[in-house]
């Protein structure tokens, strides 16, 4: 039994407006309802904000599924807690503290100015108002707690990440700084610690002020933290009248705050409590593996205004909490590139803030997103991404920066503003349909090399149709890998043919630069080609076409079952079909994920699968799985060069796999990865001390028992 | 002011290609077309100029060739400007550099242009004639190989630098009407998206004859031309050769070629 005999339960319970004046209470409604109206005023500029963008060309999944998704992610906090423990946790701290105070606000509001004068129902009292006073405080004491980590994180960790150095300003630039966003993020903590502090005062007060009443002062210990308060202020020498006056004083300092908090919410950093759920919420499953599509016939394309992004996309930029997380994984910003997904987002925020916000929306000069001015995004920091998604991984907010750069890449397209390189490779591929510039007659050519023939799926129906791509048929390091490849499937009796000369580039990165027009007939003439063909399922060595096949080519009506070569081979393996004479005993290796087969199609375990069938010894890089970083391939900057002088995405991989003692290979699964970190072995001056192979080689390895290599002995056998 | 780019497809030939049996022409199925690179950078000289002095600067791209050379128009087509010109029929076949020029020429008076902005050279034929010969038709006055271009739309002039041999800069004013003759790396030609291309198909191409500019027949083709190709041939190769193979493999080769040249 909570409550003991000598009362009436329906006494126990909490004064609210207890020794007010009638004034008194009539002012504090004024200012409650002045504090909503201002909430609600703000609430409708982001709203009108957000209706200035486009309308969503994408389709979402229903939303209950979406809605499902939020709560479980925003519930467990899965999404912050993931590479930074304890700011996730002293979040749930604030963010549960702050919601169950909240409720507690709510549920008082919903009885005594709803409930009781409507209906007369009243149950804020007896045991329900003892758990629930309890409930309160130890939900103030998180908040508090949670409020204390941040603080700490912030004035002694000083996490680098959260300094907000620009890395896409030159140090003069007049928005080189944005350290006043330090200046919100203090405002914001003390604010809130604030609130909670006096409301623990407040609870105190009343408490050492109704010392005298049984049905407050024997209860006092379900309110713990403001039972000690109590105390304490007894102790410092406070009588229950002078509590009273304090309760009175501190009641409205309180009162005056936290209504100012709530007016304030949507116009600063707090917004965030609304923007981020609804951007989890509207989180789209595929927002890179399946890039936005385009309406080919409109007047623009792309990205060049800030009116022209989705109100979606806009939302996006209102929900980044600044948290550095996709500032700290992405490869450009770590090899010195002038572009953190963080800052390009709140560039983006700030000129929706500076143009969208007012009653007339400016003239549209004044909208143009891209260029070098204050609130616009630099062409250099379009094509510095590798669209490799480590920022949309890592999010905990569920923005998805690469979208957002390849709408504004396919604007930069459309007015031809592009590197000569990247021009170069473009039009090789739409004169020739491969970016190597060759004619389409050399594309099968690294076949000839093979003592056997290939099956030709134009013609003939085959079971496994190989989609080659441009970097294995050209690339002169892995033809040996899809030689190799060959070779497996030969040895392991599947019926298997190619396309020859008639491939074309898939498109995948063709896309990821913005080159839309392109894409679409690159996907198209493939998609042609495949439908009059007869085959079971597509297989490829190569992540970036195996991505858009599987992912985009439904779009433009291509369905087809597609495997990567790491999944099938790892298959192939388990079942036994693959005729091993020998393992790799051992052999210290470390895997790198490809970006396209890793993070964006979740194809972590089937090389790994295939590397430990092996039999070797696979030591994981720190940076694995989802959080592996790019060779700096992706986004068509395989076709640039980076610039020299500074460390190279690759480098700084390969340096990193250096630091496993005693490896012995890198294995890629990725013709692109295969050629940067062939590339940066070589400049790190670690050619004699591991070398870069494909899984596909070392299966292909395994199928000869002599103790020399197939690609050492080709090495020999051909001297040409 | 209206700029008149001249531009060319040129042929690009296969690795492997055979001289056709007449000896003078490679045979066509060796050969893929496309615009001339030093075209690009003219064009885009063009386009900057449209930009920076946007209604009062008009450039229009032409070639002189069949059908097949509206691709290179539409390439410019895509990048701005509203239309292009292609003048052709059978007597223009077998022109020299100064027979095409005598169409562009024409062309220009005909469309009252007042500058003439020609790729320095082609990259297929490479004889850097065809735009000095237009000047010389029109008595106007030509720079050749410019590397940097300043027009001030108020008194009509023309500040052109040209890069002369060991780092030095020349400078010079024209009046217009003239012509020149661009170098590549004046600026960074913009790309032609596929999609610009296509929807370059909707911009018009004027279709002119020579007579319709005036030109007679015997001043073009092989009769008009001063120049004819007498022959084409793939000159003998040189006796360079890239030793490959182990070390030791690649000590005897040498002494095998050292002993020939020996004559041992
Ligand atoms: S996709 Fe990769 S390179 Fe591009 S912004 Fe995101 S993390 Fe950086
Ligand atoms: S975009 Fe996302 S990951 Fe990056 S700083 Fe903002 S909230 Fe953090």
């Amino acid at each position: 039994m909570m409550i003991d005999g000598n009362h009436n339960p329906e006494d126990v319970t909490r004064v609210l407006f207890e020794s007010f004046p009638g004034w008194a209470v009539g002012v504090f409604y004024v200012v409650g309802f002045g504090a909503i109206a201002v909430f609600l005023y703000g609430c409708f500029v982001q709203y009108r904000k957000y209706a200035r963008g486009q309308s969503l060309r994408k389709v979402l999944p229903p939303l209950k599924d979406r809605l499902l998704q939020m709560v479980v992610s925003v519930g467990t906090h899965r999404t912050l807690r993931r590479r930074d423990r304890s700011a996730g946790y002293a979040h749930a701290l604030i963010f549960f503290g702050f919601a169950l105070l909240f409720i507690g606000t709510a549920t008082i509001t919903l009885e005594y100015d709803i409930l009781a004068p409507l209906i007369g129902l009243k149950f804020w009292h007896g045991n329900f108002y003892l758990l629930f006073s309890l409930a309160l405080d130890l939900a103030g004491l998180w908040l508090v707690a949670g409020l204390v980590y941040m603080m700490a994180r912030r004035g002694w960790l000083k996490p680098p990440k959260l300094n907000y150095a620009r890395p896409d300003r030159a140090a003069d630039a007049p928005d080189a700084n944005r350290s006043f966003y330090q200046f919100e993020d203090w405002a914001f903590l003390c604010l809130l610690i604030i609130i909670g502090i006096t409301g623990f005062v407040l609870e105190g007060a009343r408490l050492l002020w109704l010392q005298n009443t049984p049905t407050v002062w024997d209860y006092r210990w379900w309110s713990p933290v403001g039972a000690v308060v109590a105390n304490a202020l007894s102790l410092v020498g406070f009588t229950p009248e002078g509590a009273g006056s304090l309760r009175i004083s501190i009641w409205w300092f309180h009162a005056i705050i936290s209504l100012t908090f709530i007016a304030l919410i949507p116009y600063s950093k707090a917004k965030h409590i609304f923007t981020a759920m609804s951007s989890l919420a509207l989180r789209d499953p595929l927002p890179v593996q399946k890039l936005p599509p385009v309406d080919m016939s409109a007047d623009t394309v792309g990205a060049s205004k800030i009116t022209d992004f989705n109100w979606k996309q806009l939302l996006n930029f209102d929900a980044c909490t600044k948290c550095g997380r996709c500032h700290e994984a992405c490869p450009a910003n770590a090899s010195g590139a002038p572009l953190s997904p963080r800052d390009l987002i709140l560039t983006l925020r700030e000129l929706a803030e500076n143009t969208l916000e007012g009653i007339r929306q400016p003239e549209p000069e004044k909208l143009i997103a891209q260029g070098n001015g204050v609130f616009q995004v630099p062409t250099e920091t379009l094509w510095a991404c590798r669209t490799c998604a480590a920022c949309v991984e890592i999010c905990p907010v569920g923005i998805e920066h690469v979208p957002v750069i390849v709408e504004m890449r396919r604007a930069l397209v459309e007015q031809g503003d592009m590197d000569p390189l990247v021009q170069k490779a473009l039009q090789n591929i739409q004169k020739r349909g491969n970016s190597f510039g060759e004619t389409k007659k050399k594309r099968p050519a690294w076949t000839k090399k093979l003592d056997f023939e290939i099956k030709d799926a134009r013609t003939e129906a085959v079971d496994v149709l190989w989609f080659v791509g441009d970097f294995a048929s050209f690339d002169p390091r892995y033809q040996r890998v899809s030689m190799d490849f060959a070779r497996i499937l030969k040895a392991a009796n599947i019926d298997f043919g190619i396309l020859y000369e008639d491939e074309s580039n898939s498109g995948n990165d063709v896309r990821r630069v913005g080159e839309e027009g392109l894409y679409q007939h690159l996907a198209e003439s493939n998609i042609a080609l495949l439908n009059d063909c007869d085959f079971k399922r597509v297989v490829t060595t190569d992540p970036h076409s195996f991505n858009t096949i599987k992912n985009e080519y439904p779009e433009f009506g291509g369905n087809y079952d597609v495997e990567h070569a790491s999944a099938f081979l790892a298959r192939l393996l388990d079942e036994e079909r693959i005729p091993l004479k020998k393992g790799l005993d051992g052999r210290r290796v470390t895997f790198h994920d490809p970006c396209h087969l890793g993070r964006y199609n979740k194809g972590y375990d089937g090389p790994r699968d295939a590397i430990r069938k092996l039999g070797a010894d696979l030591v994981e890089m720190k940076r694995c799985r989802d959080n592996s970083f790019c060779c700096g391939a992706g986004g068509g900057r395989i076709w640039t060069p980076d610039p020299v002088g500074k460390e190279k995405p690759s480098e700084n991989r390969v340096r990193e796999a250096a630091t496993i003692e005693g490896l012995e290979t890198i294995v890629v699964s990725c013709p692109k990865c295969m050629n940067m970190l062939e590339d940066a072995r070589k400049t790190t001056n670690n050619e004699d001390n591991f070398e870069i192979r494909e899984v596909v080689e070392l299966i292909a390895e395994c199928l000869d028992d002599s103790a020399i290599s197939v690609v050492a002995q080709e090495h020999v056998a051909e001297p040409a | 002011m209206k700029i008149l780019v001249p531009v060319k497809q040129v042929e690009i030939l296969d690795e492997d290609f055979d001289v056709q049996d007449d000896g003078r022409s490679i045979d066509p199925d060796c050969i893929e077309f496309e615009l001339n690179e030093w075209d690009d950078y003219s064009w885009e000289t063009a386009l900057q100029l449209m930009e920076k002095h946007e209604g009062t600067v008009e450039a229009v791209p032409m070639t002189v060739g069949d059908e097949s050379a509206d691709d290179g128009l539409r390439k410019c087509l895509a990048k701005g400007g509203e239309r292009a010109i292609r003048v052709w029929d059978d007597s223009v076949a077998g022109s020299d550099p100064i027979a095409i020029a005598r169409l562009i020429a024409a062309a220009a008076k005909k469309e009252d242009a007042q500058l003439v902005l020609a790729g320095t050279q082609s990259t297929d034929q490479a004889h850097g004639q065809t735009g000095i010969a237009v000047a010389a038709l029109l008595g106007w006055p030509h720079v050749a190989v410019v590397s940097a271009l300043d027009y001030s739309a108020a008194d009509g002039k023309l500040t052109v630098r040209r890069e002369l041999e060991g780092g030095v800069e020349e400078e010079i004013e024209v009046a217009l009407p003239a012509v020149l003759t661009i170098q590549l790396g004046i600026n960074e030609p913009r790309y032609a998206s596929l999609r610009g291309i296509k929807q370059a198909k909707t911009k018009t191409v004027d279709l002119l004859s020579p007579a319709d500019l005036g030109v007679s027949t015997d001043q073009l083709g092989e009769t008009g031309s001063a120049a004819r190709v007498r022959r084409m041939y793939i000159p003998e190769r040189s006796k360079a050769e890239l030793i490959t193979g182990t070390p030791p493999e690649q000590v005897k080769r040498l002494i095998e070629i050292v002993n020939e040249l020996k004559g041992a």
